[in-house]
């Protein structure tokens, strides 16, 4: 026999290990926000533990589809990162039962790199090749690992986190909590309220293929190598009575279609979320583009939309919240944004605490300089823009989904009607049809006043 | 080559309290994720990742109820490439004490045969006292491996264990077996093979900072042939007694695959077909 | 032993060139023998007249006489019969022993063993020192023309049959499942040589002791002419399933899945590490249709699949499929089938 401590040369065995304070910081969730936190703190040569619940980073995220990369692209390099294609189009639709009224939008530039910072991805590869770049950067990850709540010392600092395995706690200085719209931990620790149901939309998606047909997505969205479609719809024909909309984009392969309403819409006479995505995908207008595609995947969330004003405190002593737990989400059907925002927060908030770790200090005051830059950043800005948005369409809903929609197509079928009379008459009545819904010319002035807002 | 019966007094000899326990695990294409594509209705093992045998887990926890049981140590072992330390990660995660990795070019291609009787090797020069294995892989499925150990030193084993009842005041180690129509309970003499049924024994969950170690920290050790006095020649495809001598597609059996709406509708086919009377 | 008579290579025939016969073990418990022992014997005695050779068969037990006949009058042309307490109960290492000495002195060419939970547990104390092939879970068996043992199972995943060889050792051993093969009728003025072997066995050197064993009948499925199996759909509430097997009076059987969730016992599972069935007629209710299951029936005459995922691969191997809730399609088919007049009429 040879002698087996030298061929192998090894460390021995530890009986009872323990981490407890071997990383100065751990982050729970290895989303966009929490991998963004994970490599910006490990590129400052902090130690951090990123914890994920789901088998692998991106199996337990859902989102529509687009991401947005003028950040990423400061802290990791996008162009070996797998995205599916980059937008080329923005597509914007009014849809009644029947109709469809659309603006397109389709810049020469988009098509030169960096493509606007806007690609289709599939999270479950996205978010797995983010956090393995947090990895490559000195991060640990640990998958399959629920966190259930904050260890809290005796003065209210929090010093670690609790999680559903034996010997489940483990302690560090910082705690950065990206654990997404679903923030069971930050509710429980008390760091944040549950939302309000009016607060809350639900989103619905499902990725769809083209089995045995080659080029289909290229041949129906009208598209040449890389380049893809955002497809935005509005109305009753896209989600019936709710306040939302629907989406369409494409990724390589594969299309994903969904929609995001209000929770408080969907709780009501609203029907099932799975049944206003099929009568969506059933729609005259949008049928056409999905023909032959075979359902692969299907996912739903939460999307906080409380705006700015539902932002929690993101400081604490020992912690701080970023992304979807943090409320950071843009949507008000013009604009949905998320994922940038979730990697805008998670980079301040590690710098934020790299910061902190370097003075030797975990009170909340050391993390100030996180929500200041926030507020600073698009991030709040854009929030606050548009927090009065929300509230308008709330109240002209039935303008804007419903009747809104019916007119303009009528009003566009009546101008462009092939009869006998001059067209003098018809534009003067596609006139009249819509001014009989916005309320007349008056009307039609004050209701652009009132949505001055989207372009200023 | 066959090793002899190595005649060891469990009792005498240890110096510590306990037993030595190994556990053998596999790495194998995953079960699960293979779908089946339902253009053809086949399995589409391409894109299967590897991961630990699931009725390995079941072995995992039975080595280490009897650890509970009586003390000692669990090792867990695998013969298979670099890449699969992965599994011997998991079961250090679950709480074995130590893992090796048994790799050597020398063992590509080996049947039942010449694996058995690297592991029997194996699990000799670790002086076992108790070797747990899973039923059967869900790879090969043949369960000719624990019984192959076992004749390759000699030793006792039990199959198709579904409970396991250390006694070490009499050096044995006794079992429920599941037979057909029923169960036996049978103890053995140290040392022993002993493989589980699957589904038996509920795998408890790796705690937080042993599998933190297990994943970043933790080392195998790793034996070659010539660590285990293995001459090359008695392992491989060359030392295989069966080889594959060809692979055909099967021809699948001709079906009508119709579809019926009611069961009426079912009734009338089967009449038709003859197997009811109507 | 082949290094020690490889050393000879003039004088000695090899170890291919010596070996003779076809052995088939008769596995049996208390006298009670296993159908699948039968079932090898035909097929063993196919093989035999094939080689030109002798099918033996094995009886390893206590009192077992009234066995060794019996194989004789289902084809064995000898009989080998090692008689003794030591057997009975069955234990791996004296079976073992005792089958290896015998192997060892008389070379067979081919060993049938039958895959149940005491065939796979012994066959390895005898291919590991005998270095035999041994090929697990066999589903077809044949000669080729230098008569080499051609035994075939499925590969992983199963669409592609694999042909096992074992060219330079014997025996050749193979396991094989109840149910793989069928019977042929005994007859009872066949003739053969029963012989009582030496018993190389002693209490003492024996490695296990059975304290306890505790046995009942168990369902035979292999012979059902009708068969209502239950997967993983039914979730575990068989009251429709076996209602339905009652008006069709077929034998419920069921998936690997539902065996191992504890809602069948495993004697009714179906598949390539159960039992394998060719009744008239097979009803899925619930199961997918893995590979490994529908090895195991796909010899059925009409097979009917219900499952409510319209993808499911059991749709792929029957010959009327019902889309939908099994909890609503059988209790259906239960009340059509027990409102007609005459049972006796339904049933042919």
């Amino acid at each position: 026999m040879t002698d087996d401590a030298d061929a192998t040369e090894r460390s021995e065995p530890i009986a009872n290990p323990s981490y407890d304070d071997a990383f100065d910081a751990i982050v729970v969730g290895a989303g966009l926000a929490g991998s963004a936190a994970a490599v910006t703190m490990a590129d400052e040569g902090l130690d951090v533990l990123l914890i994920e619940r789901g088998r692998y980073p991106g199996a337990k995220n859902v989102f529509g589809g687009v991401l947005y990369t003028p950040t990423l692209r400061e802290l990791v390099d996008v162009t070996s990162a797998p995205v599916e294609r980059y937008v080329a189009e923005k597509r914007f639709s009014m849809l009644s039962d029947d109709d469809e009224t659309a603006v397109s939008l389709r810049p020469g530039e988009w098509h030169d790199p960096p493509h606007n910072d806007s690609y289709t991805v599939l999270r479950g590869e996205f978010d797995r090749w983010f956090a393995e770049q947090a990895v490559e950067a000195g991060a640990v990850l640990l998958t399959e690992t629920t966190v259930t709540g904050l260890v809290r010392e005796d003065d209210g600092r929090i010093a670690g986190v609790e999680t559903d395995r034996p010997d489940g706690t483990i302690t560090a200085d910082y705690v950065v909590l990206a654990e997404g719209g679903n923030s069971l931990v930050s509710e429980g620790a008390d760091l944040k309220k549950p939302e309000r149901a009016e607060n809350i939309a639900v989103g619905v998606k499902e990725v769809l293929e083209f089995p045995e047909r080659d080029g289909v997505i290229r041949d129906r969205f009208r598209l040449s190598n890389d380049a893809g479609v955002s497809y935005h719809y509005f109305g009753e024909g896209a989600v019936g009575d709710a306040v939302g909309g629907g989406f369409i984009y494409t990724n390589e392969d594969t299309v994903s279609v969904g929609l995001a309403y209000r929770l408080s819409d969907a709780a009501g006479s609203q029907p099932k979320p799975e049944q206003t995505l099929n009568a969506f995908k059933s729609h005259p207008a949008v049928a056409p583009l999905l023909r032959g595609a075979r359902t692969v995947e299907y996912g739903a969330k939460t999307i906080p939309e409380g705006g700015s004003e539902s932002v929690p405190e993101l400081v604490h002593d020992g912690a701080v919240v970023v992304g979807d737990a943090a409320g950071l989400v843009l949507n008000n059907g013009v604009h949905l944004e998320g994922t940038n925002m979730a990697v805008e927060s998670g980079h301040l908030a590690g710098e934020a605490v790299a910061d902190a770790a370097e003075r030797g200090r975990t009170d909340e005051a050391a993390f100030r300089s996180y929500p200041e830059r926030l507020e600073e950043s698009f991030v709040v800005q854009n929030l606050e823009r548009y927090g009065w948005l929300m509230e308008r369409v709330e109240t002209d809903r039935d303008l804007i989904f419903e009747e809104l929609p019916h007119a303009l197509a009528d009003a566009g079928a009546e101008y462009f009607r092939m009869d006998r009379e001059p067209k003098e008459k018809h534009a003067e009545e596609a006139r009249e049809r819509l001014f009989e819904t916005v309320g007349g010319l008056r009307g039609a002035a004050k209701l652009a006043y009132r949505y001055r807002g989207v372009l200023r | 080559m066959s090793g002899a019966a190595t005649d060891r007094d469990p009792a005498a000899g240890d110096a510590e309290d306990g037993w030595t326990i190994v556990a053998a695990v596999k790495q194998v294409p995953d079960s699960d994720e293979v779908g089946i594509d339902p253009d053809t209705g086949r399995l589409d093992r391409a894109n299967a990742p590897a991961v630990l045998n699931a009725p390995d887990r079941d072995a995992l926890e039975a080595a280490l109820s009897i650890r509970d049981a009586v003390g000692g140590t669990v090792t867990a072992i695998t013969m298979g490439p670099p890449t699969a330390t992965d599994v011997l990660e998991e079961a250090v995660a679950m709480g074995c004490d130590d893992a090796a990795l048994v790799t050597d070019r020398a063992f590509a291609g080996s049947d039942t045969w010449p694996t058995s009787y690297a592991l029997a090797e194996t699990v000799d020069h670790l002086d076992a006292d108790v070797v747990v294995c899973g039923e059967e892989t869900t790879d090969s499925s043949t369960g000719q491996v624990p019984p192959g150990i076992a004749a390759h030193n000699g030793w006792a084993q039990l199959t198709y264990v579904e409970g396991v009842d250390p006694l070490p005041e009499e050096g044995r180690l006794a079992a429920r077996r599941d037979v057909e129509g029923g169960h036996e309970r049978v103890a053995a003499d140290l040392p022993v093979v002993v493989a589980v049924a699957y589904g038996e024994f509920e795998p408890r969950p790796a705690g937080l900072h042993r599998k933190l170690y297990a994943e970043n920290d933790f080392e195998p050790m790793e034996l070659t042939a010539d660590d285990l006095g293995i001459d090359a020649d008695d392992v491989g495809m060359d030392a295989s007694p069966t080889q594959v001598g060809g692979m055909e597609t099967v021809e699948p059996v001709d079906r009508e695959k119709e579809t019926v709406e009611t069961p009426a509708e079912l009734l009338d086919a089967l009449a038709d077909e003859g197997v009811i009377a109507r | 032993m082949t290094d020690a008579e490889a050393g000879d290579a003039e004088s000695a025939p090899s170890e291919v060139d010596r070996a003779g016969d076809v052995w088939v073990f008769i596995e049996e418990h208390a006298g009670d023998v296993m159908s699948v022992s039968w079932e090898l014997l035909t097929e063993g005695r196919r093989l035999a007249d094939d080689l030109g050779d002798d099918l033996v068969a094995l009886v390893i037990g206590e009192d077992v006489g009234d066995v060794a006949d019996e194989a004789i009058a289902r084809g064995a042309d000898r009989v080998l019969v090692a008689d003794d307490p030591v057997f009975e109960p069955y234990r791996a290492d004296p079976y073992g022993t005792q089958f290896r000495a015998l192997v060892e002195e008389r070379i067979p060419s081919i060993v049938l063993i039958g895959g149940t939970h005491t065939g796979r547990d012994f066959a390895g104390r005898v291919a590991v020192p005998a270095h035999a092939g041994l090929t697990a879970d066999v589903t077809e068996l044949d000669v080729d023309e230098d008569g080499q043992l051609l035994a075939r199972r499925p590969a992983f995943g199963g669409d592609v049959l694999a042909t096992i060889v074992c060219p330079e050792h014997r025996p050749q051993m193979a396991t094989v499942r109840a149910g793989v093969f069928e019977t042929a009728d005994p007859e009872p003025e066949r003739e053969g040589d029963v012989e009582a072997v030496a018993v190389v066995v002693e209490e003492a050197d024996a490695l296990t002791e059975v304290r306890e064993r505790d046995v009942s009948d168990t369902a035979d499925i292999t012979d059902a002419d009708r068969i209502v199996a239950v997967g993983g759909g039914t979730e575990g509430e068989l009251g429709p399933a076996r209602a339905l097997a009652e008006a069709l009076d077929a034998e419920l059987a069921a998936s690997r899945k539902a065996v191992d969730e504890g809602w069948v016992d495993g004697a009714r599972q179906v598949g390539q590490t159960g039992k394998t069935v060719r009744p008239e007629l097979y009803v899925a209710l619930g199961v997918s249709g893995a590979v490994q299951h529908v090895e195991g029936m796909n010899d059925s005459e009409v097979v009917v699949a219900v499952n409510d995922d319209p993808n499911a691969p059991i749709f792929e191997h029957a010959d009327y499929g019902i889309v939908g809730d099994l909890f609503e399609v059988a209790p259906r088919l239960t009340t059509a089938l027990e409102g007609e007049a005459d049972p006796e009429e339904v049933l042919q």
